[in-house]
């Protein structure tokens, strides 16, 4: 079969004809005045589905019954089956019990002391990964102490630890459905393609009518936000063992059961634990943000400080998540990767289980030894640095003393870049709009990408968010060039020169551990609110696939086209621009995907910096707990996202085939 | 002959397997014998098509076939890992597709084992663990199952590895694994698909030695498949040729070699030496009477006694096991064997 008749364009004679026409149209369509209904979509063909949706969730959450049963019952139970593992672990790390009685001292169980929980986090970075890890981990746990992060930073941890658990469970169980029934597989992968791009604030509001405002709540969401990619990869990772494998576990006789839990399982283990490091840098992003619906933590003191523009606190806190980010990402790598040492099966019980009982070992010592020195229990009050206090001080000097440099970089990237951007957003006719997108659909993919692209922003003209999506994507476009344009130099000179790739892969690597709100923390402080930061925002969190995947594309031309250009005559520069680039392209293109769904996902994040598309109206939406518009706005970004990246897909097919190469994956 | 007399233990009877939508129904439409055109408008893949061998108790019976050929479907059909599109697969007079799933579970469990191309070891088990896990399935005790696996990593000759993972082993080392796991319940038949494959030529006639060796212990049914015709001669006690699905040829190494079906066989004959594989029995003349006195073991291969027949004048008596004359062979039987 020839890839030609895999490609669904149309024929050439067709295509210029309704090229042409299109044009045409596009054209007059922008001479109309705005009064045109095919220009500004009119209200009155608006229609109102937030209110009924909203009506609709409040009625489930609210006075829903399935029977006897209450459907708040129900969820309401789940909220308390998942509260109390977190409440324990919290406990444990950070918060400690306390037994209210009428007439007696209330009892007080405090929580581990904080060397306990350092030495047992050292041991295990030191065991399964190496000495440079262990410092690194016993470095950062020992900041969060000084600097007076301790309890937000155990809370974090806590969360993090019990949505991973209960996502990597779920997400695993999802993925084994998925693997045994092909037809239940096709049916969730539309629903996990939504959840994966529905903004994060959709989610919230949802889970705040179902679970009440808190961390409960907030769990809930990460835990759904977790789930998609788990289960993907889960699927994946047993679709990918060796087929004979899950056949001698046939011949030698497994049940059902035995077949997945004894030999499929876990011999996909490292896949599988390299799902969970995902799992567990998502929840962490989602832990985060979730605290707006009061999750507590790191995330809250950055809520909170952003809040009363105690910029260096802000800065304090995000630093801590960053530390977190790095550590468990590089902790949970070590241990996936973790190699085990034969002859252990040999050893006494002690010897096999030394790790644990270390473990335990050194929590029961810092234990003993807390009532003689309370340092090892609770960093003393006294010894507590304020990084805050300073960093406010530093935030405030470099307002003062760069004021006119910010403010100019600023204005100029306003009035150059961002409002004739937003300017020509707006002012293209929607019926044009959608004759285009759909066209487009029509050329690189056939007449079902066309329906897709064409319904979605029909819809979103209908519901009412036209102009909102337009900022939004006014946005998105603007920073995912930036991007590009500045990740693809960078990336052609990290596929070009050895030292430079060093530098900037380990830059990338950093860039791609760290949480969303990360990145908020350093613009806001800069250049405070607008859609300035949330543009700088954006490029920055959507820089590092375009460098990784244009670097890679580079680097990945085979040696012989290389030799054969060469000994064709090429010098230096030629082959640079004619041979490594073209064929870098489809891998270029993988990266502009991932660089385009980025860029949505951080686009909603900025909402919290004050850019005003359809995020804002998900961020109002958990505010006001208006779950109708918070979905429906949230679909909206999901719709716009999936379009791009259909879309790009399909167009990295075309010029793949152009280039008589294989699509890469 | 007298191995004809041994009840035979598997039995396949006309079986198919066809790939592909509604394959079973298409395929009674479609009348007994179906071909090529016929798959392809219906978008069939045909894996085996109409196949009926049996195996004797205790016999080596290898598949031969280049790649492609439907070999693999073909044991996995025998070993019920396919339905089969059509016909019967018994073992040991038990029809597969009747047996409950149970049945069929404690007929893996206690019958039939199997050995792998690519080894399809357990990542995450030691050599120890690999070879104790079909027992572990069937629930027996950790200390009985461990007491089985050693004895068998002693046989394969990997004592001393048995804490090691599989990705610590070398190709061959990790093939002996995978034998000794499907040594460990004592299977009544022991199906191994293209063991040898992955490894060296070295290494791969190395490990047949030692798979001959291991045979002459423990006389099992074994099902060989390979598609290497040496490999096939030196092994089987019977073998059969499949080509696109059908076999082509059943019978001793010896009877293809002297009797090749048709020139698909012969190409694979031509450059076997002939004298390493056939035995006196089936060249020698079974109505001439002898009139030497230096007596030829009917079962010696030609290279051993080659030199004795050259030598010597007139025909020579063969003798079987017990002694008794049962033909005679003159050095011009022997000539166009010698190449
Ligand atoms: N699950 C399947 N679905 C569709 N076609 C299959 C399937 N399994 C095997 N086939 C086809 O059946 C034919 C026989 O394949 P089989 O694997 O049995 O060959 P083989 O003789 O074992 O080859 P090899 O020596 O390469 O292992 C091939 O044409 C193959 O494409
Ligand atoms: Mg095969």
């Amino acid at each position: 079969m020839s890839l030609a008749d895999t490609l669904p364009s149309p024929r050439p004679s067709l295509r210029s004809a309704v090229l042409l026409a299109v044009a045409l149209l596009a054209v007059s369509l922008s001479f109309l005045s705005r009064e045109n209904p095919l220009v500004v979509f009119p209200r009155a063909w608006e229609v109102d589905l937030a209110t009924p949706l909203g009506e609709t969730m409040t009625f489930l959450a609210r006075d829903f019954r399935i029977g006897p049963v209450q459907f708040s019952t129900v969820t309401r139970a789940i909220g308390w089956l998942i509260s109390q593992p977190f409440e324990l672990l919290a406990g444990v790390m950070a918060e400690g019990f306390s037994h209210y009685r009428i007439d007696a001292p209330t009892i007080y169980v405090p929580p581990l002391p904080w060397l306990g929980i350092t030495s047992v986090f050292c041991l295990t970075a030191w065991w399964f990964g190496s000495v440079p890890l262990a410092l690194w981990t016993g470095g950062c746990f020992f900041a969060f102490a000084v600097f007076g992060l301790w309890e937000s930073a155990m809370l974090t941890l806590a969360s993090v630890l019990i949505a991973v658990i209960v996502g990597s469970i779920g997400g695993i169980g999802l993925g084994i459905l998925g693997y045994r029934s092909r037809r239940f597989n096709a049916a969730l992968q539309p629903v996990y393609d939504i959840l994966q791009t529905l903004p994060l604030f959709s989610y919230l509001v949802p889970m705040i009518l179902f679970f009440g405002f808190g961390p409960v709540a907030a769990l809930m969401a990460t835990i759904v936000f977790a789930l998609p990619p788990m289960a993907r990869v889960t699927t994946e990772a047993l679709r990918s063992l060796p087929r004979s494998v899950s056949e001698f576990g046939t011949i030698a006789g497994c049940s059902p059961f035995q077949l997945t839990w004894l030999v499929r399982i876990p011999a996909a283990r490292q896949k599988l634990l390299l799902g969970v490091n995902q799992v567990i840098m998502l929840s962490l992003a989602v832990v985060i943000v979730a605290s707006l619906i009061g999750a507590g933590g790191l995330g809250g003191d950055v809520l909170s400080a952003l809040k009363s523009m105690r910029i260096g606190d802000a800065v304090a806190a995000g630093l801590a998540i960053t530390l977190i980010a790095i550590t468990i990402d590089r902790l949970s790598y070590a241990v996936a990767m973790q190699r085990r040492e034969h002859g252990r099966a040999d050893l006494p019980w002690h010897r096999r289980r030394a790790f644990g009982l270390s473990c335990t070992a050194l929590v029961v010592a810092s234990i003993a030894i807390s009532p003689l020195a309370p340092a090892v229990h609770t960093w003393p009050e006294a010894l507590t640095v304020s990084l805050g206090r300073y960093g406010n001080g530093v935030v405030q000097w470099i307002g003062t003393h760069f004021d006119a440099q910010i403010s100019w970089l600023r204005d100029t990237a306003l009035i150059v870049f961002l409002k004739p951007t937003k300017t020509f957003f707006l002012s293209v006719p929607w019926a044009g709009f959608v004759l285009v997108v759909a066209t487009l659909g029509w050329i690189l993919g056939g007449w079902r990408l066309a329906l897709l692209g064409a319904t979605v922003f029909l819809a979103i003209a209908v519901l009412g968010y036209w102009k909102k999506a337009m900022i939004s994507l006014y946005l998105v476009a603007l920073s995912v060039g930036s991007a590009m344009f500045i990740g693809t130099m960078l990336g052609v000179w990290a596929g070009l020169s050895n030292r430079a790739a060093r530098v900037l892969i380990a830059v990338v690597d950093v860039l791609q551990t760290l949480p969303t709100f990360v990145y908020l923390i350093p613009v806001v402080m800069l250049f405070s609110i607008g859609d300035v930061p949330a543009f700088l925002a954006i490029v920055l969190y959507a820089i590092a696939p375009a460098i990784r995947y244009t670097c890679a594309g580079v680097r990945g031309v085979p040696q012989a086209l290389i030799e054969g250009a060469r000994m064709s005559g090429c010098d230096n520069r030629q082959l640079v621009t004619h041979v490594k680039i073209p064929l870098a392209l489809p891998t270029i293109l993988l990266g502009l995907n991932q660089v385009i769904m980025m860029a949505f996902g951080m686009l909603v994040i900025t909402a919290l910096v004050g850019s005003r598309g359809l995020e804002e109206v998900t961020l109002v939406a958990v505010a006001r707990v208006a779950p109708g518009d918070g979905l429906l706005a949230g679909l909206a970004i999901a719709g716009m996202a999936i379009v791009c990246d259909r879309y790009v897909k399909a167009l990295n097919r075309v010029i793949a085939y152009h280039l008589g190469l294989s699509v890469p994956r | 002959m007298e191995a004809q007399e041994k009840p035979s233990i598997l039995e396949c009877m006309d079986i198919w397997k066809v790939f592909g939508n509604n394959a079973q129904s298409l395929l009674s439409e479609l009348g007994p014998n179906p071909d090529d055109n016929a798959f392809a408008r219906h978008k069939l893949i045909a894996g085996v098509r109409g196949v009926s061998l049996k195996v004797r108790k205790g016999e080596i019976f290898v598949i031969m076939g280049l790649s492609g050929s439907g070999k693999s479907t073909l044991v996995r059909c025998m070993t019920g890992l396919h339905a089969l599109t059509a016909g019967h697969m018994l073992i040991d007079g038990l029809d597969l597709a009747q047996l409950s799933d149970a049945d069929l579970v404690h007929l893996r469990r206690r019958k039939i084992s199997m050995v792998f191309q690519d080894f399809a070891l357990l990542p995450h088990l030691t050599v120890l663990g690999n070879v104790a896990f079909p027992l572990r399935v069937q629930g027996i005790g950790r200390q009985a199952r461990e007491d089985t696996a050693l004895r068998m990593i002693e046989l394969v000759g990997l004592k001393g590895r048995e804490s090691y993972y599989p990705d610590e082993l070398s190709g061959g080392q990790q093939q002996r694994v995978g034998i000794a796991r499907s040594l460990t319940t004592q299977p009544d038949v022991w199906f191994l698909d293209e063991p040898f494959s992955a490894l060296d030529p070295l290494i791969r006639r190395d490990m047949q030695t030692e798979f001959l060796r291991l045979q002459s212990m423990l006389t099992k049914t074994i099902v060989f498949i390979t598609h290497d015709f040496d490999e096939a001669v030196r092994l089987a006690d019977r073998m059969a040729v499949m080509k696109d699905g059908r076999i082509v040829q059943i019978g001793r190494p010896e009877d293809l070699i002297l009797s090749p079906a048709d020139e698909y066989i012969e190409n694979f004959t031509r450059n076997i030496p002939k004298n390493k594989v056939l035995r006196v029995r089936s060249i020698m003349d079974a109505r001439t009477a002898p009139n030497n006195d230096v007596a030829l073991p009917a079962e010696a291969c030609l290279c051993d006694v080659a030199e004795r027949v050259i030598t010597g004048k007139g025909h020579h008596p063969v003798v079987d096991a017990e002694g008794t004359v049962v033909g005679a062979l003159h050095r011009s039987d022997l000539a166009q064997y010698l190449v």
